[in-house]
C-alpha cells in the first residue's frame, strides 16, 4: 500500500514535469527567472545587500555593466567572483532583453535610516562638498537619484552595496575615473551618510 | 503558464501526504565535498555557492535544486526539426579532483590485531586519506549530475561515493497565486545527500573525520547507515522561494560484492551488509521552510525514513526489524564578505521494532541522536567550529554487544558473534548506547579550494560509560582523536 502511494506520488510528479515542459513562457526572460532572480530577486529587488537591486535601474547603465562583466573590464571583487562567469556567454541581444526587463520593474522602496545621517547625506547629494572638490551627486544621478541613461539609479539601493561601490571607486578596484575623482576624498562617515540618504529614497 | 488541471490534482495529494507524514511519525559517513567542476562550468568562484566548502549559501542551494545545469561555457548543441533542443553538452567536461591527506592521533592505542595482548600504534598518517574524481555539472538542458568516485586506502578500493543524478525544471500557476517554482527528481545513493541544507546528515558537520577512529556501537539508519548502500528516487518542489517538499523511496543497492563462489556475500545475498532495506522501498520524506532577510538565512524542517531492515546475519527469509527515523533540523547563516556565522541543529528519533528475539533484549527500542554545531569564519580564510553531539537510547545488552551476553546468546549482528569471543573496544558493557562529547576545529584556507584543519574530538561518554565502557578496561577519553588534515579540490 505504502509502495503504491509512493509510486503514485513520484509518478505524478514525473507527469507534472512532462506537462510543464509544454508551458508558455512567462513575461520575464527565462534567464531572468532561472538565473538572475536567484540573487537579484524575481522582480529585481534582492534580499541580500551583497547583491544590488536592479528594479527600475537605467537600461543603458545595465547594458554597459553587463558588457563590462563580459569583457572583464569591471573587476571589483564581487564582479570577478559572481558576474564574470554569469555574463561570459551573454549575447548582445540577451543583454538588451535583460536590461529592458529590469528597467521596467517598479524600483525598491526606500529603507529607513537615522534622521541626522539622512540630512547630512541629502546635503552632499544636493550641494556636494566644495571644500573637498566633491560635486553634488544629483548633478549626474538626478535630484531624486533615479539615474539617467549611463548614470545609474541610486535611490532605494542597498546601503552596504552603495558603500562598497564607493570604496571600490576610491581604491580603483572598480575602475571609473570620474567616480574615483569624485569619491577619493570622502571620509568613511561621509560615505555612510551618502549611502544612508540614497538607500532611504 | 496556465493551470493544468491534472498537475494541480497531483499537487494536492503530494502536499497532503507529506503533511500527513510529518504529523504521523509511525508511518513509517562519507567525505563531503565541493567541486571545482561547478566553478569550471559556471565561471563563478566558490564563494557564490559556498560559505566555506562544503557548506552551501542560498545561491548554492538554488544551483543544486536547479540540477546543477546553470552553465557559462560553450555548448555543443543539436536541435530537431521542431527546433526542440536534443542536446546541450558542455564543450569541456566539468571534471575535478579532490585530495584529502591526514594524520590522526588516538588517545590510546587499540588492541593490535597482529600481536596478542599488545596495543597498536596510536598514530596514523594517510596520504591520501581519500582521492576522488568528480563529474559535477550539466548533462543536458534540465539534467545534471554530481558523481563522485573515491579511492580510500582503508579499503584499497575505488567505489562510488555520494552521487546524485537530477532533473529539474520551472513552472508557475500564476492564476492561483503560485509564482515561478522549481520541481525536480533526484536519483541518489544516500538519503539526505540530495538535501540542500547542511543540517541533515549526509552534508552535515563534521564534514571530514578520521577514518581510523573508534566507531560507536550504533547510529540511526538515516545517519549514514544507508550511505552508498541504497538507491533512492525522490521528487521535490521548491515553492514561493521558501517551502521545500520532497517525497521518495529508497531500496538497497549493491555497491560491491564478493564472488559468490568464494563464499562471500554476493549481489543477491540478503545477509550482505548492503542489503539492509527489505521490502519494496523505504519511504523518505523531507519538508523545510527557508526564510532569508538581509544577510541572514534561516531554515527549519523535518525529514525521515521508515523501513523494514534485514539485520546483518539474518537471511532473506528471516524476520525483519522495522526502523523509523523521525528527524527535525534547523540552520542559520549570516553571510558577509568579512564574517560568516552558521549554526546547525538536528535531532533524530529512531523507533526500532525487532521481530527476531535473538537480536535484541526488547521487541521495542529507541535511539535519539542530537547534534548542535556553530561555525565562524573571517573572510573565508580562518575560522573554526564547535559541535556538541549526543546519542542516547534504550539499554539493550544483546543489541549493543555487551560481553555478558556472549556467553549465552550473542546477537548475530555483533562482531565476534560467530566465534563467541566478545570484541574489545566496540561493545557496550552496560548495554547503553550513550555516546556524548564535543568536536573542536580550527581551519585555515590559504585559497578558497584548500582547507587545512585541526580537529579534536573529545568523548565524555562512549558506548554507555566514561570508564571501562567495553568491559575490558577502556575509557571513553582513550578514544579521543586529534586529527590534522589538508583537503583540497581542483
Amino acid at each position: 500500500m505504502k509502495a503504491t502511494i509512493m509510486y503514485t506520488v513520484v509518478g505524478g510528479l514525473v507527469l507534472m514535469s512532462a506537462l510543464a515542459e509544454a508551458q508558455e513562457k512567462s513575461a520575464a526572460p527565462e534567464l531572468v527567472t532561472r538565473v538572475c532572480s536567484t540573487c537579484h530577486g524575481p522582480r529585481g529587488i534582492s534580499i541580500s545587500p551583497m547583491f544590488p537591486n536592479l528594479a527600475g535601474q537605467q537600461a543603458v547603465y545595465l547594458e554597459t555593466q553587463l558588457k563590462a562583466f563580459r569583457d572583464r573590464s569591471r573587476a571589483d571583487p564581487h564582479a570577478q567572483a559572481f558576474m564574470w562567469g554569469m555574463a561570459a556567454q551573454l549575447t548582445d541581444s540577451a543583454i538588451t532583453e535583460i536590461a529592458a526587463y529590469y528597467a521596467a520593474q517598479p524600483p525598491a522602496p526606500g529603507k529607513p535610516a537615522g534622521r541626522e545621517e539622512i540630512a547630512a547625506g541629502k546635503k552632499i547629494h544636493e550641494e556636494g562638498i566644495p571644500a573637498q572638490q566633491v560635486p553634488p551627486c544629483q548633478s549626474c544621478h538626478g535630484d531624486k537619484a533615479a539615474g539617467n541613461g549611463p548614470f545609474p539609479r541610486l535611490a532605494g539601493q542597498h546601503r552596504p552595496y552603495l558603500e562598497r561601490q564607493l570604496a571600490a571607486f576610491i581604491s580603483n578596484a572598480r575602475a571609473n575615473e570620474i567616480m574615483h575623482a569624485n569619491a577619493k576624498d570622502l571620509t568613511a562617515l561621509q560615505i555612510s551618510q551618502i549611502a544612508a540618504f540614497l538607500s532611504a529614497q | 503558464m496556465r493551470i493544468k488541471g491534472f498537475a494541480i490534482a497531483m499537487l494536492v495529494p503530494v502536499v497532503s501526504i507529506l503533511i500527513a507524514l510529518a504529523a504521523a511519525p509511525p508511518f513509517a559517513p562519507t567525505p563531503a565535498s565541493a567541486t571545482p567542476g561547478f566553478a569550471r562550468q559556471t565561471g563563478i568562484s566558490c564563494q557564490a555557492c559556498h560559505t566555506v566548502f562544503p557548506e552551501l549559501t542560498p545561491f548554492g542551494r538554488k544551483f543544486k535544486l536547479n540540477a546543477y545545469v546553470f552553465t557559462n561555457v560553450k555548448q555543443i548543441e543539436a536541435t530537431d526539426e521542431q527546433s526542440q533542443r536534443t542536446l546541450s553538452l558542455s564543450d569541456l567536461p566539468p571534471v575535478s579532483v579532490m585530495l584529502q591527506a591526514s594524520n590522526t592521533t588516538l588517545g590510546r592505542g587499540v588492541p593490535d590485531a597482529g600481536v596478542a595482548g599488545d596495543l597498536s600504534k596510536k598514530n596514523d598518517t594517510q596520504f591520501p586519506q581519500a582521492l576522488s574524481l568528480f563529474y559535477t555539472g550539466k548533462i543536458s538542458d534540465n539534467l545534471g549530475a554530481f558523481l563522485q568516485l573515491t579511492w580510500e586506502p582503508s579499503s584499497n578500493a575505488i567505489g562510488i561515493d555520494n552521487s546524485d543524478l537530477r532533473f529539474a525544471n520551472h513552472a508557475s500557476f500564476d492564476s492561483i497565486g503560485i509564482p515561478d517554482f522549481i520541481y525536480g527528481l533526484s536519483l541518489n545513493n544516500n538519503p539526505t545527500s540530495q538535501d540542500v541544507w547542511n543540517s541533515t546528515p549526509a552534508w552535515g558537520y563534521p564534514f571530514l573525520t578520521s577514518s581510523v577512529g573508534v566507531p560507536s556501537v550504533t547510529a540511526a539508519l538515516i545517519d549514514g547507515q544507508l550511505a552508498q548502500e541504497s538507491v533512492g528516487l525522490s521528487a521535490y518542489l521548491f515553492l514561493f522561494n521558501h517551502l521545500y517538499v520532497e517525497f521518495g523511496g529508497y531500496r538497497s543497492a549493491q555497491t560491491s560484492f564478493t564472488n559468490t563462489t568464494t563464499g562471500g556475500p554476493g549481489p543477491l545475498d540478503s545477509t550482505a551488509p548492503q542489503a539492509r532495506i527489505a521490502g519494496v522501498a523505504a519511504p523518505y520524506w523531507r519538508l523545510a521552510w527557508e526564510q532569508d532577510w538581509d544577510n541572514h538565512a534561516l531554515s527549519f524542517g523535518t525529514y525521515g525514513i521508515s523501513t523494514k531492515v534485514h539485520q546483518p546475519g539474518i537471511g532473506e527469509s528471516g524476520p525483519t526489524s522495522r526502523f523509523t527515523d523521525v528527524a527535525l533540523d534547523a540552520q542559520y547563516q549570516y553571510i558577509t564578505d568579512a564574517h560568516i556565522v552558521s549554526a546547525t541543529a538536528t535531532w533524530i528519533h529512531e523507533f526500532r521494532k525487532f521481530n527476531n528475539a535473538g537480536l535484541a533484549d526488547h521487541a521495542h527500542d529507541w535511539l535519539d541522536t542530537a547534534r548542535l554545531t556553530g561555525t565562524y569564519f573571517f573572510k573565508r580564510k580562518i575560522g573554526g567550529s564547535v559541535q556538541l553531539f549526543s546519542t542516547t537510547g534504550s539499554r539493550d545488552r544483546t543489541l549493543y554487544c555487551s560481553p555478558d551476553t556472549f556467553a549465552t546468546a550473542p546477537s548475530p549482528a555483533c562482531p565476534g558473534a560467530d566465534t563467541g569471543t566478545p570484541s574489545q573496544l566496540l561493545g557496550s558493557a552496560n548495554g547503553k548506547p550513550t555516546t556524548q562529547g564535543a568536536v573542536f576545529e580550527i581551519d585555515y584556507l590559504p585559497w578558497l579550494n584548500t582547507k587545512i584543519g585541526l580537529q579534536y574530538t573529545a568523548y565524555d561518554t562512549f558506548n554507555g560509560r566514561r570508564r571501562n565502557y567495553d568491559g575490558f578496561g577502556r575509557n571513553a577519553s582513550q578514544n579521543n582523536l586529534l586529527y590534522v588534515y589538508i583537503w583540497t579540490a581542483f
